[in-house]
Formats: structure tokens, sequence, C-alpha cells
């Protein structure tokens, strides 16, 4: 293999891994020929001559330049953008790429559409250097708190959302490192190739490193590098094989990608075997107080933990929540019943901040949903289920465990770089949480089977393990038992009324009328947005106006009866 | 078939492919090795006997050649592979000397261009440089350093023989052509005050703006205008009706073939009636195929003309439009040439080899081509006397 090959590899595998780098976390940027010029043409016009300093230190000085460079044009281009989503933001860093070269043609420092000469420094050692560097980076990033915590975000933003991560946050420091990496891909194209040229990060350029990235596998750390020994090879095996110079060659390369997207929509990666976070068989149980793991402090019990005055929520014309005042102290098993549609997902998902109120005043541990992000409540101590389950699908039980002990987990990344010890053992920690959690829903035996392929009930259990991972202050189960069976149904009250011996305060949205008789300490009762009755089981089994509305006046089942009261 | 299957199926054939691969790597490497052997041989291989017309060269001398066969140059390449594929055939026919053309596709992409480039040096005695100006200066660097000469057949910008002592080139310069296009059209058009247009994107286009700029200024003719547009441009009605605006007395413009098609089209639209003086974009027939009417008139300095008088050219002709059917344009030409050229340097030191080529290339003089009497000067430029061409009833005429 050529000189010229080897090094086209590793830089082509670069510029895939700074497509990988915002793909992993969900996000489609065309951008990266954009850093990529700004960072080479700054660095080579600021980095001293290699025939002055010597080859290496001139082209470390240009790769800082370059990498920082890229870095800052992805955050003045992040902090704009990073609310789009999807195509969108595909075109709008488009946009940007374009505009840098645009820029470049017509700056004069950059010798416009001539571009600049650089001497020819990068051999293939240097840039496989360079490509180990940051294959390693992304290697070590992936089962880190930060990595597994981008993954959340590419399955399901809203849920890691709720699972307190700052979405916002890790979106730009994706953006960053891919605008890092990029720049270095520039400054190691430019020293090689010796002129650099704006025409070389065009559009066409974003294509193939984004075709590149994919092609290798978008979710998996070596699948930049193998969609570019694949991509780059091809070339060179048609002419080795003596394939007719011509139209011929680009053809069958065309061909060959088409096979491999659609017969492997993973990539090539998905060759490889895919590591899995695996529990360790000694791990004990879900205690919380392990050294490693972030201390919380809970409200003392009796302390309100939820306190809303007022609380409106208007849709349009339509009232989803009226009024409601309620209070749920620290300890309190409190359940929200009530017909469809009389706005209890709309009430609890107000105050998890995932719905702003229209008019009220919302207190819950000390933050302001509504106001305050949604993953500053989730860090506040509260945690929750949704209706319709959302997991992170392609991310294994464990795994999705692990994404929910996000906010008590300790940041890893920086240490596991570094291979510290401190980073494995606080990796271990987690797991171990982690694995009680799961064990603790009765899912322990299913921890390394994806998400996605886990049976509906199991899905349910497993939103409460994740749920119940961030050692939350308050629990608020959206439906829980939806779906489950009797038996599941009635494993899960237990697990609920041990929650509650514990001393959790849990808000339980349930239509399973005996579930809530038999756990909850105090009932409310919603209809049509209004509060209609509130008060212990006994109290509200008793109430006229709650069996009119809800529990049924039909003297056939008589409520209370477990199971059986779906009021649908 | 079931799914499973053809998974299998694509997964063996692409590592029966990465197989193959892997042995196809190796034996293009032995093959280069034992190539550069033969090179470096000393007896027989590629040192001849005889001076000139009766030199001898027992082995055939390798000439790589990388060419835009796809991609965004594919156009040009494509005519550089027929006139260089002609020139081989009638070089085959004079005998004494052979030559194995190798012709790689750089697919318009440096990163090809690179890789394709030093796989030829290693195996050739000679390279026939990329077809853009740009590539060249990525690619060039690599056969200096390997001490292969290379002969560029096309490339016009400034600075490209420039890389070292091992690059020659048959083509003219912008800035040979353009300033005897811009006097002879001062002359023939008493210009006065014109509008330049180029599109700044691009290598070429903006070096041969430059070059426009001190040929006009050289003739003093007034510039009260100057407009850029983008390569990618297809609308230039906006950009005209400006340069309408002042009235000059010509338009000049550096543009690209693709940008120069509806731009003289729209200029003639808007009634702009003055002649249109254009780069070496603009010397290609496509011009007048595809532009019409509104071709007429414009003006194009070349370094060959179908028209031009000489045995030699009517022969190129014939035997082109025999082979392809079309008629041949410059690239064809210059390429045609540039084989012609190197049989010429071979037969001066009658050797193959990579230094005797050098030596033959750097003495060509007054030799007679099909672009005129051609030499090649001190800075390896080529020389020789560029044409200035209108377009009149459809077709390139010397311009007098």
């Amino acid at each position: 293999m050529s000189q010229a090959v080897l090094v086209f590899v590793a830089l082509n595998a670069i510029l895939a891994f700074s497509f990988y780098a915002v793909l992993v976390a969900g996000q489609l940027s065309l951008g990266q020929a954009g850093f990529g010029a700004l960072g080479a043409f700054t660095a080579v016009a600021l980095a001293p001559e290699p025939s002055e300093v010597g080859d290496v230190p001139a082209l470390l000085v240009a790769i800082l330049i370059g990498m920082v460079v890229g870095a800052l044009a992805a955050v003045l281009l992040g902090l704009p953008t990073m609310h789009l989503r999807g195509v969108f933001l595909a075109i709008a860093t488009l946009g940007f790429a374009e505009a840098v070269r645009i820029l470049l043609i017509n700056a004069e420092w950059t010798g416009g559409a001539n571009g600049m000469s650089v001497p020819k420094v990068v051999t293939p050692l240097i840039a496989w250097v360079a490509l180990a560097v940051v294959a390693y980076w992304f290697w070590r990033q992936g089962p880190s708190s930060y990595g597994r915590a981008l993954a959340a975000i590419r399955e399901d933003e809203l849920a890691a959302r709720a699972m307190g991560i700052d979405v916002g946050r890790h979106r730009l420091s994706a953006f960053v490192t891919a605008g890092a990496v990029a720049g270095l891909y520039g400054v190691l194209w430019a020293y090689f190739v010796r002129l650099l040229a704006p025409e070389d990060f065009d559009f066409t350029r974003a294509i193939d490193g984004l075709v590149t990235a994919v092609v290798g596998g978008s979710t998996m750390w070596l699948g930049p590098l193998l969609g570019s020994g694949f991509l780059t090879l091809v070339p060179e095996v048609q002419r080795a094989l003596g394939v007719e110079a011509g139209w011929i060659r680009p053809f069958i390369a065309s061909a060959l990608l088409l096979v491999v997207i659609v017969f492997l929509p993973g990539g090539l990666g998905s060759f490889l075997p895919r590591v899995r976070v695996r529990a360790r068989p000694t791990a004990s149980g879900a205690g919380t107080d392990r050294p490693g793991l972030v201390a919380r402090t809970h409200a003392a019990a009796g302390e309100p933990v939820v306190r809303i005055v007022g609380g409106n929520k208007d849709y349009g014309g339509v009232h989803a929540v009226r009024d409601v005042d309620l209070t749920v102290g620290s300890g309190e098993v409190v359940g929200l019943i009530g017909p469809n549609g009389a706005g209890k997902t709309t009430l609890v998902n107000m105050i998890s901040g995932l719905v702003p109120a229209s008019s009220g005043t919302f207190e819950v541990l000390g933050t302001r949903p509504g106001r305050t992000p949604v993953h500053r409540i989730a860090r506040a101590g509260v945690s929750r289920t949704f209706q319709h389950s959302k997991l992170f699908p392609r991310l294994t039980a464990l795994e999705n465990v692990l994404v929910g002990a996000h906010v008590v987990s300790r940041p890893t990344f920086l240490r596991r770089l570094l291979w510290l010890p401190g980073a494995r053992r606080d990796e271990a920690v987690v797991v171990d949480h982690a694995a009680g959690c799961l064990a603790r829903v009765g899912l322990a035996d299913r921890s390394s089977v994806d998400a996605s392929a886990l049976s509906y009930g199991d899905q349910r259990r497993l939103e409460i393990a994740r749920a119940l991972a961030s050692d939350p202050s308050l629990l608020i189960l959206d439906e829980p038992a939806a779906g489950m069976n009797n038996v599941e149904a009635d494993a899960l009250s237990e697990l609920i009324a041990s929650l509650a011996d514990e001393g959790l305060t849990i808000l339980l949205i349930e239509h399973n009328v005996g579930m809530v008789m038999k756990t909850c300490h105090r009932i409310v009762v919603l209809n049509f947005g209004e509060v209609i009755a509130t008060g212990t089981p006994e109290e509200i089994l008793k109430n006229p106006a709650v069996v009119e509305a809800y529990l049924g006046s039909d003297g056939d089942s008589p409520p209370g009866t477990p199971h059986t009261q779906e009021a649908r | 078939m079931n799914r499973s299957t053809v998974t299998a199926l694509a997964v063996s054939s692409a590592l029966a492919l990465a197989l193959t691969a892997c042995g196809g790597e190796d034996g293009g490497d032995a093959g280069g090795d034992a190539g550069g052997g033969a090179t470096g041989g000393e007896a027989g291989g590629l040192t001849g006997t005889g001076t000139g017309e009766d030199c001898t060269i027992e082995e055939p001398v390798p000439v790589g050649a990388a060419l835009s066969l796809t991609g965004a140059a594919a156009s040009y390449g494509e005519s550089q592979q027929k006139g260089l594929e002609l020139a081989a055939a009638e070089l085959a026919e004079v005998g004494g000397v052979t030559y194995d053309l190798v012709i790689e596709d750089d697919q318009t992409d440096p990163r090809q261009g690179i890789t394709v480039f030093e796989q030829l040096t290693e195996d050739s005695s000679v390279v026939i440089g990329p077809t853009l100006s740009n590539g060249a200066f990525q690619a060039q660097p690599i056969a200096q350093e390997a001490g292969v000469p290379v002969l560029a057949i096309s490339n016009t910008a400034a600075g490209i023989t420039a890389q070292g002592d091992y690059i020659f080139r048959v083509s003219l310069t912008e800035a040979q052509v353009i300033p005897q296009t811009v006097a002879k059209a001062t002359e023939a058009y008493g210009l006065e005050d014109v509008v330049v247009m180029y599109s700044n994107d691009d290598a070429f286009t903006e070096s041969g703006y430059e070059v426009f700029s001190s040929a006009l200024e050289e003739e003093g003719v007034t510039v009260s205008e100057t407009l850029t547009f983008s390569k990618a441009d297809t609308d230039f009605r906006a950009l005209l009706t400006e340069a309408k605006a002042a009235e000059p007395d010509a338009l000049v413009v550096s543009g690209l073939i693709e940008a120069a098609i509806p731009l003289v089209t729209q200029a003639r639209e808007l009634g702009i009636d003055v002649p249109i003086i254009g780069g070496n974009g603009f010397n290609n027939p496509k011009l007048m195929a595809d532009g019409g009417d509104a071709a007429e008139g414009v003006v194009v300095g070349a370094a060959w003309n179908s028209s031009s008088e000489g045995e030699l050219n009517t022969a190129f002709i014939e035997a082109f439009e025999a082979e392809h059917g079309a008629q041949p344009d410059q690239f064809a030409a210059q390429a045609y040439t540039g084989l012609k050229v190197i049989d010429a340097a071979v037969r001066a030191g009658c050797s193959g080899e990579r230094e005797d080529i050098k030596a033959g290339l750097a003495g060509i003089a007054d030799v007679d081509t099909v672009l005129g009497t051609l030499s090649i000067n001190a800075e390896r430029d080529a020389e020789h006397e560029a044409v200035v061409q209108v377009v009149e009833n459809g077709s390139f005429t010397v311009l007098d």
C-alpha cells in the first residue's frame, strides 16, 4: 500500500470521526468541512514554518491552532443552532460551511481560490498516530457516563432530559468535539497535500465524511475507521485489479456502497461484537449510600415536596388542568386517579417541568417547574416514568438504568482517558447500583437485553428501575401497571409499597384502582381538569361524586375490587 | 433468496474483494519493483542505440498519465485521453521506440490525484500531468521528489513549472495567451472601455482575471466595472444588466465553460451585442454547440485552432475525426502534442531513462507540432504562438 493511501485512510477516518462525534448524540451536522477549513487556513497562516522550527514542532503548533479554531467555530455556530433538530440542523450547518468556503475564497490572506502553499510534513506514521489518538478518545468516551448521556440523547431526548441530562450542554460539547476533530483533519490535510485550497472543503467533502461515518457504523467507535478503510481502498483495489479507468470505477464504488447500506444498516461496525456493560454477579441490592455515588439529601418526613397553588393549563380553549391546589409531603404516597382526559398526565408533566403551566404557583423540591429546566428538576430529585414507555431502545436494560443513574454518577470520561483507577471503581459502583435497581424490579436476568427487545411488561418495569436509579426524592409513576397481568401488577404493588416503606415520596397515576387503594396514603381525583375529591382511600370510595364520575355507580362490581376497575 | 443468504453473500463477496485486494496490492508492488529494476538496468533496458529517427530502444518506455476522466473536469480529461491514445498509436507505427502508456483517473479529487501520481512515479519514466492546475500543485512535487519528469499538458496557472526542475509543460500559460488576445482585440475593435467579469472561486479563472486586468492596463483600456460571480452560477442577468448600463466596448470574461454558455446567451438576450472576450475556459466547441447564435462575436485566445494552417495539424484533425467521429479540441491537441514532445525528448538522447528524458525535454527547441513550432524555455514552459480566435458562423476562426 502506498504512502498516500495509508495517509488518506487515516485522514478520511479522522474526518469521519468528526461526524461520528455528533452522530452518537443524534445530531446531523454538515458543518465539519467549514470547521476543518477554518482550522486549516488559520493554522497554516499562524503556525511557524517547519523549515525554521522543525517539522514536528511546527505541525504540533498548527494542530493546536487548528483544533482550537475548529472548536471555537463550533461554539459560535452551536450556540444559535443547538435547538435545531434533524434536517434543520443539517441545513443550518451546511449553510455555515458554504459561507466559510465563500469567505475563504474572497479573503486576501488565504490566497483566494488559488489557496495557500504548505510544506509537506505529514507522514503515514504521523497521520496514524493522530488517528489513534482520536479513536482512543472516542473509545474511552463510549462507556463513560458522558458517552452514555450522549447515547441517551440520541435515543430519546425527552427521556434523557427527564433523567437529569443537560441536553443543550451535552449536544454543544459533542458539537465542539466535532469542531476540534475537524480542525485536526484540516491541518493534517493541509500539511500533507501541499496546497490548501477552499475547494477541498466543499459540500462533497462534507458528504464524504458523513457517508464514511455511516458506512462504518455511527454508533460504534471503530466505525469511522472501518468506513474509511473500505471507501478509500475500493478505488485502490479496482486499480490493482485492472478495472479500466473511467466511469466504471465510480459506478462499482457506488454499487458497493449501496450494498453495504442496504444489507448492513448498522454499518460495517455491525460485524464487530458489541461491547456491553455487564453487571457483576456479586452486585448487592440497590443501596444508594455507596461511596462513589453522588450523595443526595432527601427532604425530612412531612416537609412539602410538591406545592401547587392554583395550577392551570390551557391548550387553546381547552382547560386541561383548572385551579388545582395540591401539596405532597415527603414520604407520602399520593394516588392520582380520574377518567381518561382528566388532566392527570398534564399535571405530572407540569410537576416534572416538561410542560409549563399557564398560571399558578408550582414548587417542587425547591425548584420552579416551568421556569427551571427539566434536567435541573430531575437533579433536584424528581424522577418519573412515562405513560407510553420512553426507554432508550438501542441500549441494553442495564445501560438504560445507568443513564437513569446519571445524576448520582460521578463523571468518569476524563479519568477514563487517563486510565485512573478511580474511574473504573466509580463505574463499577454505578453498575452495581444499576444492577441492584434492575434486581429490585425483577429484571436482574435481563440486564444485557436491548430495551427494545423486552416484553411490554418488562419495559414498564425497566422504566421504574431507571427512575429509581437516580435515587429520587419524588417518584412519579404514570400508569406503571398498564398492560401488566394480575401477577405482575401485584408484584408492582408490593414494590411500590416497599418503596413507600423506605420513605420515598410517590405520585402514582393508575387506572388499576385496587392497586391505588392498596398502596396510596391519599388519593386525589381529577375530572375535567379539576380536583373533585381528595382524601384517604376509604373516603374516596365513599365519595358519591367520585363514584359518579369515575368509579362507576353500577352496583355489580363494587369499587375497590382489585384489578378490574379500568375506566375506559 | 432470504435475507440472511443475501447478507451472507454480500459479506462473502466483500471479503473476497478484500482478499483479492491484498493479493492485488502485493502483485502491484512486486510489478513496481520489477519495473524499477528494469528502469535502473544498465544493459539493454531503456537506453537505446542510434539517434533521432534511427533511435531504437528495446523495451517500451513506460509513460504514465494522470487525467481527470471522471468528476468535475471529466470533459477535459476525456479529450486528453483521446489525444494521448491517438499519439501513442501513431508513435507505435513509427517504430524504433515504443511507449507503454498507462492512463489513470484522478476523479478530479486531490486524494486520488496524489495517490495516482505516487503510483505512476513508481512505474513510469515520465508522467503526463494532472488535468487541473490545483491538482498539479498537489501531485507534481511527488514526482519532483522521486526524480521523475512531469509534462503538464493543460495547466495554465502561473507557478506550475516553478515547483521543480523536473516539471515541464507544453500548454501555454494564461499569461502568454491573454496579452496576445487583448492586444489583438484592442486593435481589431478599437476598445477603450470594457467591463470585466470573472468567477472568483476558481484558481484558474481567478489567475486569468489577474492577467486580463494587467493586459488591459498595458493596452490602455479602461475597466469601468469589475463584477464577480461563482463558478456554479447559471443566472447572470443581474450582473449583465449592470454591465450593460456601463455601455462598454466589450465584455471581458474569465470563467469556465459551464458559466460561459449561460453568460453569453443571457448577454445576447439582454441586447449586449459588443464582443465578449473570454479566457481559456471559453475555448471549447460546446460554446457554439450550446450557445448557438449567441456565441457569435466571442473572442478567445488559444494555444491551438482547428483552422490553423500546417500539414501536421490537418493530418491530426483527420486522424482524430476518423478515430472518434468528432473534431478534436485544444485539450486533445495539447495532449497529442505532449506525447509527441516526449517522443522527441526520448529520441534526442535515445534513452527512456528518467534523467535522459528530463535533459531531452529541457532541450526541446523549434519542434514542429500541431500547436505550431514549439520550444521549451529556461523556465521549462512551452513557447509557441497563440491563436486569437473569434466565433463566426458557428466556428472558431482566426481573428485577423
